[in-house]
């Protein structure tokens, strides 16, 4: 089940490469928090009240609820429009996606190490690598936040990776590591969107130095 | 033999299953389930009209068309029947001779020298081209996981392990479901209620065939259908006993039908130069398929 889960994962990855809405963005963003609870669930050995509140907290009312609210909300309140604009076209997009995720195997295949679970292993880093060339790929800057947020799942994920039970802590220290980009992001976005009516990357390289 | 008598039954009902869908999704009276076969009859009835540009091959594609699907029909077994023809690497037999077929009405459509069948028949190679490695990274990976080459034995050996097979089955079905849009040319992808030449792929390519020729082809569309939905099927049913294989076979196909109706009825088509990254992702995800097969078969490099 666990595997299953793991598989929807990716395919959700392979699903936002050829996505033209950002709306479409938000929702696989929900979609993989819901996921990552069921995975968290399923790996959980005994259930304690405490450790399942924290865990619930963080991916179904965090991840797959409150941070896509939000960046919905920043979406029509700054009137960014529906289209991604990636630098690159959706197809080679998802040819770069599936090559991601073939080396990461093959990378994961290469490590010998009993503690590491490989699928996990493999999901996670592809997970991180993917949010890192939506963020390198895409012009708008909501796009580089929700990049940034793939990458907190992939780092949760790894979370599950190495250890047999999930250390508090460092849980903790990466739902704050999220809260804080998203909160900071989206009051610099809206201050930036009262400002500039457009908000886009590629307005940057005009600014020139004379 | 039973497989083929089952995917002729099932080639009959399973188009006007996907009108009757249509019409009841969007609120019309719409024909009767029968009415496809009904205007095969009638087109069978009636001569066919050649234009003087065309050479042999306009008329020879239509038969080599049908009886290539044909041909791929007699290789799909069907619970412990085996089809029959059946050989080792006989799935590679099957999604050749569907691309004879494919080839020959491609060359068809050039013959009449029409630029929109060229265009068409473009179209349609390309698509075929992009949805033929996921086939065969599908088909190939339940090879690898059951250690059989040939369609009879991978599916009769393919749920005696673990829950995990269920799983791949039912992605495997997914990516199908998709293939067989494509391959017929349905909503996604194409639009066969179009009736501008400009946005179709398959109906363009056959504007110039009338009467049997345009019954052959027509007739052959259904059989694909019935032939990808009895594929679909063989991963689920393996080997039970025919007492439940018979009506869960029939269920599937009426399930396949029913999914493609909707699918065409709450669907738009896609922009033409969307389609190529949507066939692709089907190849990504038989890739997916693949490596859980090497996942579960402990056999990582």
């Amino acid at each position: 089940m666990t595997n299953v889960l793991l598989i929807i994962f990716i395919i959700s990855l392979l699903y936002v490469s050829i996505a033209n809405r950002i709306i479409t963005y938000v929702r696989v963003l929900a979609l993989q928090g819901f996921i990552l609870f069921g995975v968290t669930f399923l790996q959980l050995k005994d259930i304690q009240t405490w450790n399942l509140v924290l865990i619930l907290l963080e991916t179904i009312v965090f991840r797959a609820v409150a941070v896509p609210m939000f960046l919905a909300y920043l979406i029509s309140r700054n009137k960014i429009t529906r289209e991604t604009e990636p630098y690159l076209p959706h197809f080679i997009s998802l040819i770069i996606i599936t090559m991601i995720v073939v080396i990461t195997v093959l990378l994961a295949n290469s490590i010998q190490d009993t503690h590491l679970d490989k699928i996990f292993f493999i999901v996670s880093l592809s997970t991180l690598f993917t949010g890192l060339y939506f963020i390198a790929s895409r012009k708008k800057i909501i796009t580089h936040v929700m990049g940034y947020l793939m990458i907190e799942n992939g780092v949760f994920i790894l979370s599950l990776a190495v250890g047999n039970e999930m250390p508090n802590l460092v849980n903790l220290g990466i739902m704050l590591d999220v809260f804080a980009s998203v909160l900071i992001l989206g009051i610099f976005l809206n201050k930036l969107g009262d400002v500039f009516k457009a908000v886009d990357v590629d307005q940057l390289s005009n600014l020139k130095d004379y | 033999m039973l497989a083929i008598i089952l995917i002729l039954f099932s080639g009959i009902f399973f188009t006007g299953i996907i009108s009757r869908t249509k019409s009841i999704s969007s609120g019309r009276k719409g024909p009767g389930i029968m009415q496809p076969v009904k205007d095969v009859i009638r087109l069978f009835k009636k001569g066919s009209v050649y234009s003087g540009t065309t050479s042999i091959i306009f008329r020879i594609a239509p038969p080599i068309y049908f009886s290539s699907v044909l041909m791929a029909c007699l290789v799909i077994p069907f619970s412990s029947y085996k089809g029959i023809v059946s050989f080792d690497g006989d799935f590679i037999f099957f999604a050749y001779i569907l691309a004879l077929g494919k080839f020959f009405n491609i060359i068809s459509a050039m013959d009449t020298g029409s630029s929109f069948e060229g265009m068409g028949a473009s179209r349609e190679a390309l698509f075929s081209l992009f949805a033929e490695p996921a086939f065969f990274i599908l088909i190939g990976s339940f090879a690898l996981l059951t250690g059989n080459t040939s369609f009879f034995d991978i599916f009769s050996t393919l749920h005696l392990g673990s829950s995990i097979t269920y799983t791949l089955g039912g992605l495997a079905a997914c990516v199908l479901v998709l293939i067989a849009m494509i391959e017929n040319s349905r909503m996604p992808v194409d639009d066969p209620k179009t009736h501008l030449e400009l946005t179709m792929i398959h109906e363009v390519m056959v504007l110039d065939n009338s009467g049997f020729d345009l019954g052959l082809i027509l007739s052959a569309g259904y059989l694909k259908f019935a032939m990808y939905g009895a594929i679909i099927a063989d991963f689920f049913i393996g080997s039970l006993s025919l007492i439940w294989a018979l009506p869960l076979f029939l269920l599937i196909q009426a399930l396949f039908a029913v999914t493609v109706g909707l699918i065409e009825s709450f669907m738009a088509r896609f922009r033409m130069n969307h389609n190529p990254q949507f066939i692709l992702a089907l190849s990504s995800v038989s890739f997916l398929i693949f490596l859980g097969v090497l996942l579960v078969l402990e056999k990582f490099v």
